[in-house]
C-alpha cells in the first residue's frame, strides 16, 4: 500500500510541477520499451498490448481519462447526453487535420464507429453494441443515436480503446487487411515513419497537429529488447527511459527504484483493470460441485502471493469486481475472499460437502494449466500446489506454450482449472460480463466465458446492469450480481494486478493519463 | 583434366546432391512443425484479446491453414521450386524480404565471430603448442577451459554490466543509435560497435574449442614420423612448425569450423535474445512461439543452404591445405 502511495504522490508532483513550472523543453529523442515487438499496428483490429504502446500516439480518439477517470477532450470538444441516455452529440474539434493533409470530419466518427470498431475490433462490437445509427448534420457534429442507454460507451473513447480512422485510406477496402495496417496515418501528436523490425518503430513529430506548441518531443522510438536481464540495463544505462506494462519484471524494478534517476509507479493502469484468477471447468471434471470451488478460495493466501511472488504489488481480490469499480459504486465486499486465506474453513467445508481424505490425506486429484507469460506465473502457480495440497486437493502444474494453452482452455475445454488474469477494464459490462454470461460461452473465442458456466438469473441481472441508466439501480443489480458469484465461484478471483512503469525520471510530463502508457505522450518532454 | 575444370565439376556434383537432401530437410520440417498444437490463428486472436470463430475461420482460409496437411505441403513445395518461400501472415510480409533483412546482421555476426574464433584459436593453440608446459600453456589451456565451460547467456549478461553499465564503453543492446539515427561512415562505425560485445560473448564459446584442437592437433602432428625427418634434415624449429606441422595441424579445426556453421545459428539466438540483435536467430525464436510456420520453413531452408554450402567450402579449402586430398 505504501508503494501505490508513494507512486501516486510521485505521479503527482510530477503533473503538478510540470504545470507549475511551466519549463517545458522543446526536442530531443525519447526512447521505451515495447515488449514484445507487436504483430501488427493495426490498433482497430486488434487490442494487443505493444500495439497499445505505440499506436496512441498516432491515432486518437474522441476523449482522453485523467488520473481521476475525468473525460478529457481530444478529437470530440464536448458532448450532450440526452435525458433517456439514448441520443449523445458529439462536438468534433475544428481544423484538426490527418497526417496526410486531408481534415478530419464527422464521417470520419460515423465510418470509425459503425464500419470498423463495431465489425472488426475485438470489443468494439460489445462497447458500441447500443449505437443503431450516427447523424451527421455537418462536418464537426456526430449524434449517436442508441437502442438502450449504455453508460459504459463514455468510458471507451481513449485512444486505445477506440482509435479514429481515415476513412479515406478505408472506404471500400478489406478493413483488416488494409494498407493501412502497418502505414498508419492518424491526426496524434506523433506520425508514423519506420518499423524496424526486430528493431524499433520510429515516430516523429507532427509539425501541425492541431495543438498549438504541442508535442514537445521530437521523436519516439519504440525499442524490442527480447531480454528481460537486457531490457534492466539499457533502463540502468539510460539509453531507454520508460518502460510499462512490467516490460522491466518487479525483481528488478524495486532495484532500480533505488537509484536516483529511475522512478516506478503503478498509475496509469486503472482503465485496463487487470484481474489475477482461476477460471474452473464447471461441466466436467473435479471442479462441477460449487463447494470446492468455494473451500479453494477460502484456502489461498492472496496476501502471500502478493507479497511474495509479486513483491507487494497488487491488491488481494474482494470480490468478482475489482475494487478499481468503487469509483462508480459497482465493487462490494464479498464472502469467501479472505484476504490472507483460512485452511481450517476450507478443510470444513469440503468435509461437510462429504469429500474424504483417502490413506495419503488426498481427496481429489486435477491439474492446473498456467497462463505462459513468464515466471511470475510459474511461481504463482507453485504457489496454489502447496494451497491446495493443504486442504487435500493434490495437483499436478501444466505450463504449455501460447498457442497450445489457448487451444486446450478456449477451443477444446480440455481443462479442470486454469490460472490466468483478465483486463476488467472501465466497467463491467466491457471487461466481466464477458466471463459469466451464457451467451458468452462461444467456443473457440478467447478469453470469454471458458468456465461455461450459465446461470439465467445472472444473465437477467447482467442484461440490466448493461442498459441501467440510474446510478443507485445500477450499485444494487450489481451488488446482487457479486453475491450470486461469490457463492457459485466459476471463477475465483486472486489478486488485483498492478503492473509497474518504471521511468528514467528526466521524462517529465508522461503520467497525466489514465491511459498511462498507452497514453499519447503529447505532453512529455525530456529535462536536460 | 585441368584442376579448375576438375573443382567446377565438384562443385556441380555436390550442389546437385544436395538438392534431394533440402527436399528431405523441408518435408521433415513442415511435419514436424505441424505436429504442435495450435497455429498462427490462434496466437493472432489471443493476442488480439477476442475474436469471433466466424472470423478466425475466415483467416484461416485466407492463410490455407484450412486445407489438409499433404495439400499445405504440396502447394509449399510447389513455390519452393520456383524460389517462392510464401508469405508470413503475422508479419504481413512476404518471407523472401523478411529473410534477407534479418540475414545481413546474422551473416555480420557470424562472420566476425567465425574470424574472431577460428584466428584467434589457431593462434592462442599454436603458442600453447610451441610452450607445452610452460606458464604460457597452462594459462591458454584455463582460459579455453573455463570460456568452453561457461553458458553463452552469463557471459553476454556479465559483459553487458562490467563493458556497459560500469565502464560505458559500449551500449547494451541493439545495432544502432536509435537516439542519433546515424548515416553513412558514422553508421558503420555505429554499428560496429554495437557489435563488439556480441561478437565477443558468442566467439568466446567457439575459441575455447578451437584453441583446444589447435593445441592437440599441433602435439598430434609433433610425434609423426616427417618431423622427425626434418629435424634429421636439420631444419630449424620454427620452419618445422610454421611450414610442416601448422598446415596439417589445420585440417582438423577447419572441419570443425565448417561443421559448427550450423550450430552457430542455434548459439546466436541466445546471444541475439540477450544483445536485442535483430537477426535470424531471434526471428526463428518469435516465429516458433507465434506458430509463423511459412518463416520457420524459409529460415530452416536458409540455414540447410548455407550449411551445404559452407561444407563445400570447406572442402575446397581442405584440397587448398593438403594437395594430396583431391576433389573428385
Amino acid at each position: 500500500m505504501k508503494n501505490i502511495f508513494k507512486g501516486s504522490l510521485v505521479a503527482l508532483a510530477l503533473i503538478l510541477s510540470s504545470v507549475a513550472a511551466k519549463a517545458q523543453e522543446a526536442g530531443g529523442t525519447l526512447a521505451f520499451l515495447v515488449q514484445p515487438e507487436p504483430p501488427t499496428l493495426a490498433s482497430y483490429v486488434s487490442t494487443s498490448g505493444p500495439i497499445g504502446l505505440v499506436m496512441p500516439k498516432v491515432y486518437e480518439g474522441l476523449f482522453d481519462y485523467d488520473n481521476d477517470g475525468k473525460m478529457v477532450p481530444m478529437l470530440a470538444e464536448s458532448y450532450e447526453m440526452s435525458a433517456d441516455g439514448k441520443t449523445v452529440t458529439f462536438n468534433l474539434r475544428k481544423g484538426v487535420r490527418w497526417h496526410d493533409g486531408e481534415p478530419f470530419t464527422s464521417a470520419d466518427v460515423k465510418f470509425t464507429i459503425l464500419e470498423v470498431l463495431k465489425k472488426v475490433h475485438p470489443r468494439g462490437p460489445n462497447s458500441f453494441r447500443e449505437v443503431s445509427r450516427i447523424d451527421t448534420p455537418d462536418d464537426h457534429t456526430a449524434i449517436f443515436h442508441l437502442d438502450n442507454p449504455a453508460p459504459y460507451m463514455m468510458r471507451s473513447f481513449s485512444a486505445y480503446e477506440s482509435p479514429m480512422v481515415p476513412m479515406h485510406l478505408l472506404e471500400g477496402q478489406d478493413i483488416k487487411s488494409a494498407p493501412l495496417a502497418n502505414n498508419p496515418v492518424g491526426t496524434g501528436p506523433f506520425k508514423f515513419v519506420e518499423w524496424k523490425k526486430g528493431q524499433y518503430i520510429r515516430l516523429d513529430k507532427n509539425e501541425d497537429y492541431w495543438q498549438e506548441g504541442l508535442p514537445y518531443l521530437d521523436r519516439i522510438v519504440g525499442r524490442f529488447i527480447p531480454d528481460a536481464s537486457t531490457r534492466t540495463a539499457a533502463m540502468e544505462n539510460g539509453e531507454v527511459m520508460y518502460a510499462a506494462y512490467n516490460a522491466i519484471p518487479n525483481i528488478d524494478a524495486v532495484r532500480l527504484k533505488e537509484r536516483d534517476d529511475i522512478d516506478v509507479t503503478t498509475d496509469g493502469y486503472s482503465m485496463i483493470n487487470p484481474m489475477a484468477l482461476i477460471e474452473f471447468n464447471t461441466k466436467e471434471g473435479p471442479f462441477v460441485d460449487p463447494a470446492i470451488r468455494r473451500a479453494i478460495s477460502t484456502a489461498i493466501d492472496r496476501r502471500f502471493m502478493i507479497d511474495t511472488i509479486f513483491f507487494g504489488y497488487g491488491k488481494p481480490a474482494t470480490s468478482a469486481l475489482s475494487s478499481n469499480y468503487k469509483a462508480t459504486n459497482l465493487h462490494a465486499e464479498m464472502p469467501n475472499y479472505p484476504e490472507t486465506g483460512d485452511v481450517d474453513a476450507a478443510n470444513a467445508m469440503l468435509d461437510a460437502a462429504g469429500y474424504a481424505r483417502d490413506g495419503d490425506g488426498v481427496r481429489m486429484r486435477a491439474v492446473l494449466d498456467i497462463i505462459p507469460y513468464g515466471e511470475d506465473w510459474r511461481r504463482a502457480g507453485e504457489y496454489l500446489k502447496q494451497a491446495m495440497g493443504d486442504i487435500g486437493i493434490e495437483i499436478e502444474l501444466r505450463y504449455e506454450d501460447v498457442p497450445t494453452w489457448l487451444k486446450r482452455v478456449y477451443h477444446n475445454y480440455d481443462f479442470e482449472m486454469n490460472v490466468n488474469y483478465f483486463y476488467q477494464l472501465p466497467d463491467p459490462v466491457l471487461g466481466v460480463h464477458r466471463h459469466y454470461g451464457t451467451n458468452q460461452i462461444r467456443q473457440g473465442t478467447h478469453f470469454v466465458n471458458s468456465s461455461r458456466y450459465s446461470n439465467p438469473e445472472l444473465d437477467a441481472l447482467l442484461d440490466s446492469g448493461s442498459k441501467e441508466p440510474d446510478a443507485a439501480k445500477r450499485t444494487a443489480t450489481y451488488q446482487e450480481i457479486q453475491e450470486i458469484l461469490a457463492n457459485d465461484m466459476p471463477v475465483v478471483n486472486l489478486f488485483e494486478l498492478e503492473f509497474l512503469t518504471v521511468y528514467n525520471t528526466e521524462l517529465k510530463g508522461a503520467y497525466g493519463s489514465a491511459m498511462g502508457a498507452y497514453g499519447s505522450f503529447r505532453e512529455a518532454w525530456l529535462e536536460d | 583434366m585441368t584442376r579448375s575444370s576438375k573443382i567446377f565439376r565438384f562443385v556441380l556434383k555436390r550442389l546437385l546432391q544436395g538438392i534431394p537432401i533440402i527436399l528431405a530437410i523441408v518435408i521433415i520440417n513442415f511435419f514436424l512443425l505441424n505436429m504442435a498444437d495450435g497455429d498462427a490463428v490462434d496466437v493472432l486472436a489471443g493476442e488480439a484479446g477476442s475474436a469471433t470463430p466466424e472470423y478466425m475461420a475466415e483467416l484461416r482460409a485466407k492463410f490455407g491453414l484450412d486445407q489438409p496437411l499433404p495439400v499445405q505441403l504440396f502447394v509449399y513445395l510447389k513455390n519452393v521450386v520456383v524460389l517462392d518461400l510464401g508469405y508470413s501472415f503475422r508479419h504481413d510480409m512476404p518471407v523472401s524480404e523478411l529473410i534477407v533483412d534479418r540475414f545481413w546482421p546474422t551473416a555480420l555476426l557470424m562472420v566476425s565471430t567465425i574470424l574472431l574464433a577460428v584466428g584467434f584459436g589457431i593462434l592462442l593453440g599454436l603458442l600453447a603448442a610451441m610452450r607445452l608446459n610452460t606458464w604460457k600453456d597452462a594459462v591458454i589451456t584455463v582460459f579455453a577451459l573455463i570460456t568452453y565451460a561457461t553458458p553463452l547467456f552469463w557471459v553476454g549478461l556479465m559483459m553487458i554490466v562490467v563493458f556497459s553499465l560500469n565502464l560505458g564503453w559500449f551500449p547494451t543492446s541493439g545495432m544502432e543509435n536509435v537516439a542519433a539515427f546515424y548515416e553513412g561512415w558514422d553508421r558503420v562505425k555505429d554499428i560496429a560497435v554495437h557489435l563488439v560485445l556480441p561478437t565477443i560473448t558468442l566467439s568466446l564459446f567457439y575459441l575455447a574449442l578451437y584453441t583446444r584442437m589447435m593445441r592437440a592437433s599441433m602435439l598430434e602432428q609433433y610425434g609423426q614420423d616427417y618431423v622427425i625427418t626434418a629435424r634429421a634434415k636439420g631444419l630449424t624449429e620454427r620452419r618445422i612448425t610454421f611450414v610442416h606441422v601448422l598446415r596439417n595441424a589445420l585440417l582438423p579445426v577447419v572441419t570443425m569450423a565448417g561443421v559448427q556453421v550450423g550450430a552457430l545459428i542455434g548459439g546466436s539466438v541466445i546471444v541475439e535474445s540477450v544483445f536485442a540483435w535483430p537477426g535470424l536467430g531471434m526471428l526463428a525464436f518469435e516465429s516458433l512461439f507465434a506458430r509463423d510456420l511459412n518463416l520457420l520453413l524459409g529460415i530452416f531452408l536458409l540455414s540447410s543452404v548455407l550449411v551445404i554450402v559452407v561444407n563445400l567450402i570447406v572442402d575446397i579449402i581442405y584440397s587448398l591445405l593438403d594437395p594430396r586430398i583431391e576433389v573428385s
